[in-house]
């Protein structure tokens, strides 16, 4: 009688919608139309920045070294789309730290990248033995260092061969993570196929409900780890003084771009999926509330031009930047608690990791 | 296992007068009183006292979410601790007969929701993080003299969570997680490449290193975090892992003083069930039964302590709390239900608050 209860206690947590079809058509939108197009476009651009570099270490130049700055960019960015969508390939094989090891207290990363250019360390010249070295040496960290860094006007001549085939590396190492990350998300029975039909049998999606928890979840996480980890740390806080090198790719000036990169493939998630328009009507309204305080976001964004070390020093950018915390903490709350709980999902009130 | 005369004995007899007729009369209906951290209806935080009946005999409000609870019925106060990496902790006293005090964390520390008293009640002891160091330490209080921070003690390890008294009163068992945070970045794991998580066993006294078990090396991304202990004087622990999530590693272990530690051979479709995560571990009244959760994969797994098998798998949408009941354990949700299992004999019910990770019997 009481597993009988209990049967009925689950039931009735579920959202009327979890007997509908609803939830397939948004998962299929979530990872078809959103996720497997961002891996492919991260593929794309890692491979255009292998080479980039490729052509920069075979003829170094300062035109080469401007398309390869530019590849960065482009790749750095697609990462930036995607690097909230932490399950699958992502989390497997270390991947997400050897893409990029941030944030990196201690400076190890800084330290090691400085050793094996000072040393000219070989074995950091090939992409399989690149692999074998810490993390923090082998993925864009390491790699905007080498194109931005102390000493890296010497890439555009014959004196930067060293540090340009150990950029060569990373980037190679960068490109064929990429891949593993597209044919992981195209596998047949891998994870998309898990996410857009589960089944009880699968250790990883059991049921549709607990695939949309995973969809709010990357979204809620996502945003929370913007805010934590790649705003907070660098601005002003109280009595706290701004540490504009607490920001992430502060050297090549994409630290806002890279933020914009993470909102917006957050906020693509939630648009083109409809997830938020899956609810009630008395929820409706939450949809355009999650949309409105994604182009505030948007637009605080928009207002830091400045190099950030310039940024959290002048008053209107730097207003900028809390309002942005303001937002994704809003945004934080709107996914994760109130379109949760409009969706009759639980993203782990007791289920936070670490605790 | 501090029950309801020795409960109502530490309170003090202004402890049900205190109390509303409706809450008085719960006190008195339980044999058994329960304590954890909630979320509230309207999203607020705070922590509740349950009746064996899982009335409400009393609450009170937090600041911002809180995690584990421990009471001493000799200093006749409880505590909760904030949930990692939460800067505060209350006092209150059960009785209500005074307002909860809040504590808070000393400059470069923070709390990692887990603490014990001394078992004279003298003494609060929490684990804390010295994060500049990426260290972590016990935190000593003086309960006689304000909660004045006196002391601290190393833990010898990265992240520690869960802290115990063993059975002897004079040493703790720690679980070092492994896991590096900083408050500058929120809740992001640092260091999941080099994580080295162990158990360790500290004398209370002075803070000596009494012994540090580690699993094998290539387990060192699986996260030791809660702790109970078993009536044989095990130390059975729950882990949470952080490697490639296709890997399915052993996640229930035990570790004895005479520095054994062990992992536990769950059958595969549990281990997948558990999704990698236990969110919480407690041991029967009779110490032979060990219950872990995984809210993240909805599921209860009672295991024969001496057998080291499972006897018993539940689900629970999001359970995550247990406690020993009379008999069998008391199992809670980040939903609001609380339910027996394991020949807890009750009924399911639903509450209008949100149960956190834990649930203490007091």
């Amino acid at each position: 009688m009481r597993k009988l209860l209990a049967l009925l206690l689950m039931v009735l947590a579920q959202p009327a919608w979890a007997q509908s079809p609803t939830p397939g058509t948004v998962l299929d939108a979530a990872v078809n139309q959103v996720i497997r197009p961002a891996m492919a476009e991260f593929k794309r651009s890692a491979s255009g920045l292998e080479s980039a570099m490729g052509g920069l270490c075979v003829l170094p130049s300062v035109d080469t070294l401007a398309v390869a700055h530019r590849q960065f960019e482009q790749a750095a960015l697609a990462y930036g789309g995607i690097e909230f969508i932490r399950i699958g390939p992502l989390m497997e094989e270390n991947r997400v730290d050897r893409l990029l090891f941030f944030p990196d207290r201690k400076g190890i990363g800084l330290r090691q990248v400085q050793a094996i250019l000072a040393e000219k360390d070989a074995t950091a010249s090939s992409v399989t033995s690149l692999r074998e070295k810490s993390v923090a040496a082998q993925g864009f960290g390491a790699l905007e260092f080498v194109l931005y860094g102390t000493g890296a006007e010497e890439l555009s001549t014959v004196e930067g061969q060293f540090r340009c085939r150990y950029g060569q590396a990373i980037a190679a190492n960068v490109s064929s993570i990429a891949d593993e990350l597209a044919m992981g998300w195209y596998r047949y029975d891998g994870v998309a196929a898990h996410l857009t039909r589960p089944d009880p049998s699968y250790a990883d999606y059991r049921t549709p409900i607990e695939a949309l928890e995973q969809i709010v979840g990357l979204v809620s996480h996502g945003i929370e780890g913007t805010r934590d980890a790649r705003i907070k740390p660098f601005i002003a806080n109280g009595d706290a003084a701004a540490k504009p090198k607490q920001a992430l790719f502060w050297r090549s000036g994409l630290t806002m771009a890279m933020i914009e990169a993470n909102v917006e493939g957050m906020r693509r998630l939630i648009e083109v999926s409809g997830i938020a328009r899956e609810v009630e009507e008395k929820d409706k309204a939450l949809d355009n509330s999650i949309a409105f305080e994604f182009s505030n976001a948007q637009r605080a964004i928009d207002l830091v031009t400045l190099p950030v070390e310039q940024a959290v020093a002048d008053e209107k950018q730097a207003h900028a930047l809390d309002y942005l915390v303001l937002v994704t903490g809003s945004l934080q709350n709107q996914i994760g608690e109130q379109l949760s709980a409009a969706l009759g999902l639980s993203v782990g009130f007791s289920s936070l990791d670490g605790d | 296992m501090w029950q309801r005369r020795a409960f109502l004995k530490a309170a003090g007899v202004g402890f049900a007068a205190s109390l509303l007729p409706r809450q008085a009369v719960a006190l008195e209906r339980s044999e058994l009183v329960f304590a954890s951290s909630v979320q509230t209806a309207t999203g607020g935080y705070g922590a509740v006292l349950l009746g064996e009946r899982g009335d409400l005999i009393a609450s009170i409000d937090l600041p911002d979410r809180g995690h584990d609870i421990t009471i001493s019925p000799q200093a006749g106060r409880g505590v909760v601790f904030a949930r990692q990496p939460g800067t505060f902790a209350v006092v209150f006293d059960p009785a209500g007969r005074e307002a909860p005090v809040t504590l808070t964390s000393v400059e470069g520390r923070h709390f990692f929701g887990h603490g014990v008293f001394s078992p004279d009640g003298s003494l609060l002891y929490a684990t804390e993080s010295d994060f500049e160091a990426a260290q972590g330490v016990i935190g000593v209080y003086d309960v006689t003299n304000g909660y004045r921070r006196i002391s601290e003690f190393l833990t010898h390890g990265t992240g520690p969570h869960e802290m115990l008294l063993m059975p002897d009163g004079i040493t703790f068992v720690v679980a070092n997680g492994g896991i590096e945070t900083h408050p500058d970045f929120g809740r992001a794991e640092l260091n999941l490449e080099t994580m080295d998580p162990s158990v360790v066993f500290i004398d209370r006294r002075d803070g000596r290193l009494i012994g540090q078990l580690r699993l094998d090396a290539g387990l060192h991304q699986l996260s030791i975090r809660h702790m109970a202990v078993d009536a044989r004087g095990r130390v059975w622990f729950g882990c949470q892992y952080k490697g490639t999530p296709t890997d399915s590693p052993q996640l229930v272990g035990y570790a004895t003083m005479d520095g054994e530690i062990s992992l536990v051979e769950l059958p595969p479709g549990t281990l997948a069930d558990l999704r990698n995560y236990v969110g919480s571990v407690a041991v029967s009244a009779d110490g032979k039964t060990v219950a872990v959760s995984s809210p993240e994969g909805d599921l209860l797994v009672a295991i024969d302590a001496e057998g080291k098998r499972p006897v018993l798998v539940e689900t629970l949408r999001n359970g995550c709390g247990l406690a020993a009941d009379g008999i069998g354990f008391v199992a809670t949700s980040g939903e609001g239900a609380m339910i027996g299992i394991a020949g807890a004999e009750r009924e399911v019910q639903k509450f209008d608050f949100l149960f956190d990770n834990h649930m203490l019997r007091v």
